[in-house]
């Protein structure tokens, strides 16, 4: 399908999401109990919000819930029978920003390699990303270091750019068109002059990120050549509580175990998000672990996540530059302090 | 597109004692039609479900010129296995596979083939044992060389007599302590280097075992001569799916489970933690 751009009042925005409402689940920035934003159902077009800082969680969980039920297993008295569990809900994901779109972008990719996961592709494939365009840096981001933001060119069915008046539509796929045709009045084509404001905006925007940024090139020669010291290892998880916060905050972690849960007489299997910085993450059934100690672990995350052996597989880093492992990290080892480390040589005291 | 997560119901047709914590199973798909059997090579290896407990990746201990049945040979060590050990003949378990990239029975061919195997780590050179055996004429010359902690610790004890009155079989055991009722040789698995005579230049050698006997036997084999090449070996690790996703056996940017779990010498170097 060719990309079309067009215009939408702001005005109109309610009267859009309404529409959208009535196609599917829709999950968008909301605010939840007391003042955090969450990603959550959007019971009503004015729930959703537009002016918000990216919650703590990203909506991963939409293509990838935490408890992921795969197969029904059940013992009919005559013998087991197993059927597989597929999520055909068709969903839009309302107001991502870019780092998030391009989270489960990066996801999607990751799930269609052979083999193929079915259980993970069906619920994407019916979900559709309508993201907004970050006109200014959010505190923790550093988007503009893993070409994830803060505008976006691929990765997205829609984009939404904020002109002041109006919104600018970024159309780029048929699922996308989908989510304009069913309200064909509220949209007109956008001006030359409306294409050219979203490109100062992204210009503007990307200037906006300051010096104290991600510098991936660096770090990624030395980790994927195994040039970060062992010691080097040591200082930056000496204030690792292997909580595995990063990795459930994470757009991009997807690492799981799978377990039997007891379910209706039956049980159903599931994968669960697991973290590889788990000291049980590589245990084998004999005791060997190999991987007993921390700084092990972290480099273990850290190659995944920036090595160049990676980078050719996925055409990305592990990282979209969100920031969040910086807010959920109880300790010092998030993206940005782990990086400059290595790049540095030396942690930064 | 077929899910990958999707069992196969497979019936246990028999089940046998090796040592007190090791028991072979014998399965067979429960629907198993014309052609419906499970196709794999020697060193493959499968996710064997205990329904209600999840599944754990097993190796198939049976060759393929055998397709009626598969085997597989498990230690009692967790609780998954521990219930697979309380099923017997007729229950059902789930099966996913075969996966990961097996022995290349082509490039054995024509070679003198050498096994080593210590204790459990057996079970996977036993397929391909098998499987030679079963095709013996495109083979060389066959030494089997297997050691296990006690004669009570030593598995497929009836096959081990078998291979050991094979004319086309050089076959030695020991224990590392032995009982009263043992009178063949003690020591650990190198020592039966000294029983037969290896010809590096135109043999393979397979190496299955704990990690200790592994470091010793390899150690031997290259100081005798053999090419890291010519070397082979299965890899464990922690897994989940089997498929190259999950990411608990991943070692680098290779996974176990998809590029392993065979690797020779030289593979295994290259691959950095």
């Amino acid at each position: 399908m060719q990309p079309i751009t067009l215009t939408l009042q702001k005005r109109d925005g309610t009267q859009w999401l309404e529409k959208l409402l009535s196609l599917g689940e829709v999950i968008a920035p909301v605010h939840g109990s007391g003042e955090d934003v969450i990603f959550s159902t959007a019971a009503c077009a004015d729930a959703v919000l537009w002016d918000f800082v990216n919650p703590l969680h990203p909506p991963k969980r939409i293509v990838l819930p935490q408890t992921d039920p795969l197969v029904k297993i059940k013992d009919n008295g005559q013998g087991h029978e197993v059927e597989p569990i597929y999520d055909d809900a068709p969903r839009i994901l309302f107001n991502a920003r870019s780092c998030d779109a391009k989270g489960i972008a990066f996801l999607t990719r990751m799930h269609e390699m052979e083999p193929a996961d079915e259980s993970y592709l069906r619920r994407a494939l019916r979900l559709t990303v309508i993201s907004l365009a970050c006109t200014a840096p959010c505190p923790l981001g550093f988007c503009v270091c893993t070409n994830s933001g803060p505008f976006l060119s691929d990765g997205y069915d829609v984009q939404l750019t904020d002109l002041g008046e109006n919104y600018l539509v970024e159309v780029a796929s048929q699922k996308g068109h989908a989510t304009v045709s069913c309200a064909p009045s509220l949209f007109r084509p956008a001006t030359e002059s409306e294409i050219a404001q979203r490109k100062r905006l992204e210009a503007e925007a990307r200037n906006h990120f300051g010096e104290e940024t991600c510098h991936f090139a660096s770090a990624m020669r030395r980790v994927s050549t195994g040039r970060v010291s062992d010691a080097l290892w040591q200082r930056i998880s000496d204030w690792c509580l292997e909580c595995g916060a990063c990795n459930f905050v994470c757009p991009t972690c997807y690492c799981f175990s799978v377990k039997d849960l007891g379910r209706n007489g039956g049980w159903v299997r599931c994968r669960m998000w697991d973290s590889c910085q788990y000291t049980a993450f590589t245990l084998e059934a004999s005791g060997h672990n190999p991987r007993p100690e921390r700084k092990e672990r972290m480099k273990r995350r850290f190659f995944h996540k920036v090595s160049a052996q990676y980078y050719q597989r996925d055409a990305m880093v592990g990282c979209v530059g969100c920031g969040r492992c910086i807010k959920a990290c109880l300790g010092t080892t998030s993206m940005p302090a782990v990086v400059n480390a290595i790049r540095k040589g030396k942690w930064n005291e | 597109m077929n899910n990958v997560y999707l069992p196969t119901v497979a019936q246990l047709v028999n089940v046998c004692d090796e040592t007190p914590d090791t028991k072979t199973f014998t399965l067979r798909f429960r629907e198993q039609g014309n052609g419906n059997h499970f196709h794999f090579l020697p060193g493959q290896f499968f996710e064997l479900s205990v329904f209600g407990y999840g599944e754990a990746p097993f190796c198939i201990a049976s060759s393929p010129t055998r397709p009626d049945t598969f085997e597989t040979t498990v230690r009692r060590t967790g609780q998954l296995t521990d219930a697979l050990h309380r099923l017997g003949n007729g229950e059902e378990v789930g099966v996913r596979g075969p996966f990961g990239n097996g022995f290349d029975l082509e490039a054995a061919r024509g070679k003198d083939l050498l096994f080593v195997g210590g204790g459990i780590g057996l079970p996977p050179l036993r397929s391909l044992i098998w499987n030679v055996l079963d095709e013996r004429e495109k083979f060389g010359k066959v030494t089997i060389l297997y050691g296990a902690r006690t004669p009570t610790d030593l598995v497929y004890k009836q096959e081990l007599q078998e291979w050991g009155k094979r004319p086309d079989v050089e076959f030695h055991v020991t224990v590392d302590v032995a009982d009263t009722s043992w009178t063949g040789n003690v020591g650990v698995v190198p020592i039966l280097f000294e029983k037969t005579t290896l010809h590096p230049e135109s043999t393979l050698a397979y190496v299955c075992g704990p990690p200790i006997m592994i470091r010793f036997v390899v150690r031997d084999l290259f100081v005798r001569g053999f090419k890291e090449e010519a070397v082979i070996s299965t890899l464990e690790r922690m897994m989940q799916c089997g498929i190259g996703k999950c990411n608990h056996c991943a070692i680098g940017h290779r996974y176990v489970c998809r590029d392993g779990p065979v690797f020779n010498y030289g593979q295994i170097k290259e691959l950095v933690e």
